[in-house]
């Protein structure tokens, strides 16, 4: 690591050198936890190496960040090479050209990756700071360490990911987020749910990471590397070649991008939860909540929005891929919304929220608006992170009830969750100054310009109901978190006994173990608790001002499209929408702010606080019973998958199995018996010929040697009666001869 | 006065008494004593011719004979001795090692 | 009665001959190991006697103290030390008796159907006789043992010497082989 290579323009003063540490100061930490947690007595020692790590990862990150300021816009780039990776020689790729492209292990620290460093290492240092306070029971015994290195692990692949310099580093922290969600959602693997979710979790996942690996390939095989620069650098010299021909398919580039556009935004959507994909997000719930904000609403379902990002230079050259992902983000976002109304469990509307959230900012991809979705997955990861941790603390102080019918009236109890929630749920429901405004109505604004195009509403019709779908799901969106509001922290206490409505069920409490079912009295939450998730929201509150529209210039500047438009291919919105300041756009805003989302707000109020016995949202259920149980039962996505694909696919293991037992195994086996046989006779003809054969010649000479055996007896006595019958002998012949 | 095919006889005799103890006791002492035997009538042979050609060579070339009978006796007993402790037996017919 | 005792002064060569051969056939013969012992003095007892007659006086003297005074001493003392009565039950003679004893006869007619045919010829007894420088002063009758002495130690010098060598190879193998093993 002392030979890392110093590139592009940087003073050699501001030094790069230390810039591996950023993602490998977690990797430590996990190492050191990992390995000696076991032995660690102290708690306070596991807890030291984890958020210190993580800490210390954000301070660097927080120096290297203001190096970048200080560099001129177009060079904002910090680039560590630690050593290749991969060397492959000379490989052929489209066209019969030859690359002699190395895969690198290194580091990029531009503007987007500063960002998203500054969001991974920020909000994963909140966060690890409120499980310190979570994960109190598990303190007791010694799952703690197994969890805060996991949580470090995680924070490592993140990093990877998104400081990677390659297509091939982001793709090892593309699978290392996969790992690491498999075993933080498993993380009660002594719980079968807990251990089917993550197992869910992990499958769905593949089936993206196959579609992603698929697009790499795709990239490698055009362009002849997986370096971004590089990339960056040769996309318009592929853009104005004729045509591509690869695998015998000659086409312009123009298909090969849509190609590759929709194989990556596969692995988007396995990773960050689209339609059809994101079925195991609300199951990955099982896992402990300060992972579902980690993990599953701040940082790894943005992966998939990085990617898309990251490889702009694709996607704006492939429209029918921006199409394909606008709609699915649409139709994500809509329907994912609709399945939050009806959920009883906060972390299930939370899931829900966050799937539709996610819809949002592909919707902000699909319309070419890069900066727009990144933004909202900074303001998303703040106030989804505040709201998933401030229901961390309401699921604890109420001894890990999850269900909100078992709530209520938690204000008074703990009233800096209450008001962190409140506000988080102002911003994610897009009212004026909080962030979730900027972001979602930029979003939408970009959306709606696709088809309003400055006024002569020639746009594709695709914008417009894409819009209106959005548009619903931003309805949707503001009902049914202010109905979580209202559940959960309005009215009366429901649990420990006290019911006046009878509204309470006897659920199965999903988590961990439930104790205490008796009387009990809801509690504040500690300081290490409650600090970050107010944090959080003040974030939520304040951070729209770091991209204010272009429209309302006189509140500040559009600093982060500003900042991320060193990256950007093409800073025009693809659509070749008019920037030109409109009425429309003001007219939209505050439709959206004053009546739309205040309204969905007001009327969740209405159902659910100012009636306590919830009679009015009854009567509307059981008006139209069979809408609520399909919206409740997730219009059996669900069912509808194990029927369709799961039954099947077990039936073709089943059968397969019965292939490799009877067919297979029959073969090898029948195989295995012929040689036997054949062993046997070859045995058979060895013992009996080759062997008989020798042994006769042994038993002839035996035989032979028998006879003149017994001339040796051994005994000097008869040698000497043979000396004296030659004396006799020769007596004869001498005397009497 | 006896004549020398006489004396030649009496050798001839006990050597063959001699030869007939080697060959058929199985006591290894007895065998030894009648190679001793076998010795002495071909001292009793040597000593005849000088005293038939009338040379003193016969008589010295026996004394010599006896030194070396002296010899032979006393490495056979202690042969014997050795393979009695060794192998406890003097049975002549028991030592049969080079038995094919 | 003289002619007899001159019948059997002439003829006590044949005599002790004879005894010599019965005391060597009950030798071999007898059961008992010690009783075989005393019929191997006899023998050689009797020889020392035929040597006498022959007029070797010295070498009679000699085979006196040789053989009745050492080497059957050492016989005897070896048969009292091996416990020869536990081969009392096996058979005193050899498996091949049976064909050996015709065949040593057989070859003892030989040498006396030979011997019978004069195969020498009548000779008669000669005194000893030296060379003139080696027999100076000495009676050829009455001195033996000075005669034999210069024979030997004229014509023998070197085989007596080795002779000795060889006696002295003897003792130390004899001691070596018959002395106790030592425990290693």
């Amino acid at each position: 690591m002392n030979d890392a290579t110093l590139t592009h323009l940087i003073p050699t003063s501001l030094g790069v050198s230390y810039l591996w540490l950023i993602p490998f100061l977690p990797l430590f930490g996990f190492l050191l936890n990992g390995l000696t947690g076991r032995h660690l007595r102290n708690n306070s020692w596991v807890n030291g190496i984890a958020l210190g790590s993580v800490g210390a990862s954000f301070l660097l990150s927080l120096y290297y960040f203001f190096q970048l300021l200080q560099l001129p816009e177009a060079s904002r780039s910090l680039h560590q090479s630690l050593w290749t990776w991969f060397d492959v020689g000379a490989a052929q790729i489209a066209g019969q050209r030859l690359t002699f492209a190395t895969v690198e292990w290194a580091y990029k620290f531009d503007v987007l990756s500063a960002a998203m460093a500054l969001l991974v290492t920020g909000a994963g240092f909140l966060i690890h700071l409120f499980s310190t306070g979570y994960m109190e029971e598990e303190q007791k015994d010694f799952r703690y360490y197994r969890f805060m290195a996991y949580l470090n692990l995680f924070v490592f692949s993140m990093l990877n990911l998104v400081l990677g310099s390659n297509i091939l580093m982001m793709f090892l922290g593309w699978e290392g987020v996969g790992l690491c969600s498999y075993l933080l959602i498993g993380f009660y693997f002594d719980k079968t749910y807990a251990g089917d979710a993550a197992k869910k979790a992990f499958v769905t996942n593949r089936i993206g990471d196959f579609g992603f690996m698929l697009g790499f390939f795709l990239i490698f095989m055009v362009f002849g590397s997986l370096d971004y620069d590089t990339l960056m650098g040769s996309a318009r010299s592929v853009m104005a070649l004729p045509s591509i021909t690869l695998f015998g398919h000659t086409a312009s580039p123009t298909f090969w991008m849509n190609l590759i556009g929709s194989c990556l935004f596969i692995g988007a959507m396995g990773k960050s939860a689209q339609i059809p994909l994101y079925v195991w997000l609300p199951d990955a719930m099982a896992g402990p909540t300060p992972v579902s904000a980690l993990i599953h609403a701040a940082t790894m379902v943005t992966s998939g929005l990085y990617m898309i990002t990251r490889l702009n230079f694709i996607f704006v050259n492939a429209p029918a891929a921006l199409h394909f992902i606008l709609f699915i983000g649409a139709l994500t976002a809509l329907l994912a919304a609709s399945m939050g109304l009806a959920q009883y469990d906060i972390k299930k509307v939370l899931a829900y929220s966050t799937v539709s959230q996610l819809g949002f900012m592909f919707m902000g991809m699909g319309a070419g608006a890069f900066t727009a979705g990144m933004f909202h997955v900074f303001t998303h990861a703040f106030f989804k992170a505040c709201l998933f941790l401030g229901s961390g603390s309401v699921i604890m102080a109420c001894h890990h009830e999850q269900d909100m019918r078992n709530m209520g009236g938690l204000r008074k109890y703990m009233p800096w969750t209450f008001w962190s929630m409140l506000l988080s749920t102002f911003a994610i429901a897009g009212i004026f100054p909080f962030s979730g405004f900027f972001s979602k109505d930029e979003i939408l604004w970009k959306v709606f310009e696709g088809w309003y195009q400055g006024g002569t509403y020639q746009g594709s019709t695709l914008y417009l109901s894409t819009w209106l779908m959005g548009m619903i799901a931003a309805f949707f969106t503001a009902f049914y978190m202010m109905r979580l509001i209202c559940m959960t922290f309005l009215g009366n206490y429901r649990g420990g006994g006290e019911d006046p409505y009878h509204l309470t069920v006897q659920g199965h409490s999903h988590g961990h173990d439930a104790h205490g079912s008796g009387t009990h009295v809801p509690h504040e939450v500690p300081w290490n608790m409650w600090v970050p998730v107010f944090l959080l929201a003040l974030l939520a509150v304040g951070g729209g001002f770091l991209n204010v529209p272009h429209a309302l210039h006189v509140l500040g500047h559009a600093h982060f499209s500003e900042w991320l438009s060193p990256i950007l291919y093409q800073v025009a919105a693809v659509h070749e929408g008019v920037e030109a300041v409109s009425t429309m756009e003001y007219g939209l805003m505050i439709w959206a702010t004053v009546i739309w989302a205040p309204g969905a707000m007001a009327l969740a109020y209405w159902f659910y606080a100012a009636d306590p016995s919830w009679s009015r949202a009854q009567r509307f259920v059981k008006q139209y019973p069979n809408l609520f149980e399909w919206v409740h039962a997730r219009y059996y996505i669900d069912e509808f998958y194990e029927a369709l694909l799961i039954t099947p696919a077990k039936r073709l293991a089943g059968q397969l199995w019965s292939f490799d037992t009877w067919v297979v195994d029959g073969v090898v086996n029948g195989a295995a018996r012929a040689t036997l046989l054949f062993a046997r006779i070859s045995y058979w003809f060895d013992t009996y010929i080759v062997d008989g054969l020798v042994n006769f010649v042994a038993w002839l000479l035996q035989q032979f040697a028998l006879l003149f055996k017994a001339l040796q007896s051994g005994r000097v006595q008869n040698y000497a009666f043979v000396m004296l019958l030659g004396f006799v002998l020769l007596l004869f012949f001498k005397f009497l001869g | 006065m006896i004549s020398l095919n006489t004396v030649l006889f009496i050798s001839s005799l006990m050597f063959f008494i001699g030869v007939a103890g080697v060959l058929i006791r199985r006591n290894l002492l007895i065998i030894l004593m009648s190679v001793e035997l076998m010795l002495n009538a071909a001292n009793l042979n040597l000593i005849a011719f000088a005293r038939y050609s009338g040379t003193v060579e016969g008589q010295a070339f026996a004394l010599l004979v006896m030194g070396f009978a002296a010899a032979e006796v006393a490495i056979g007993l202690a042969l014997a001795v050795a393979l009695y402790r060794r192998k406890d037996t003097v049975q002549a017919d028991d030592i049969n090692l080079l038995n094919g | 009665m003289n002619a007899l005792f001159s019948t059997i002064g002439q003829n006590l060569f044949l005599v002790f001959g004879l005894l010599a051969c019965a005391g060597a056939a009950v030798m071999i013969l007898s059961t008992s190991a010690v009783h075989s012992v005393l019929g191997f003095l006899f023998s050689m007892i009797m020889v020392a006697a035929c040597f006498l007659c022959l007029h070797a006086e010295f070498l009679g003297m000699a085979q006196l103290l040789v053989y009745a005074g050492g080497i059957v001493v050492l016989f005897l003392f070896v048969v009292m030390l091996v416990e020869l009565t536990k081969y009392k039950e096996k058979s005193l003679f050899t498996t091949q008796f049976k064909w050996s004893l015709p065949l040593v006869l057989i070859a003892l007619g030989i040498f006396a159907v030979t011997l019978k045919s004069n195969l020498f010829g009548p000779a008669a007894p000669v005194a000893l006789s030296l060379s003139p420088d080696l027999a100076q002063g000495l009676s050829a009758t009455a001195q033996n043992a000075q005669m034999v002495s210069r024979g030997l130690f004229a014509g023998f010098l070197l085989p007596l010497e080795i002779l000795s060598v060889i006696l002295l190879v003897a003792l130390v193998g004899a001691l070596v082989l018959a002395k106790s093993e030592r425990v290693s």
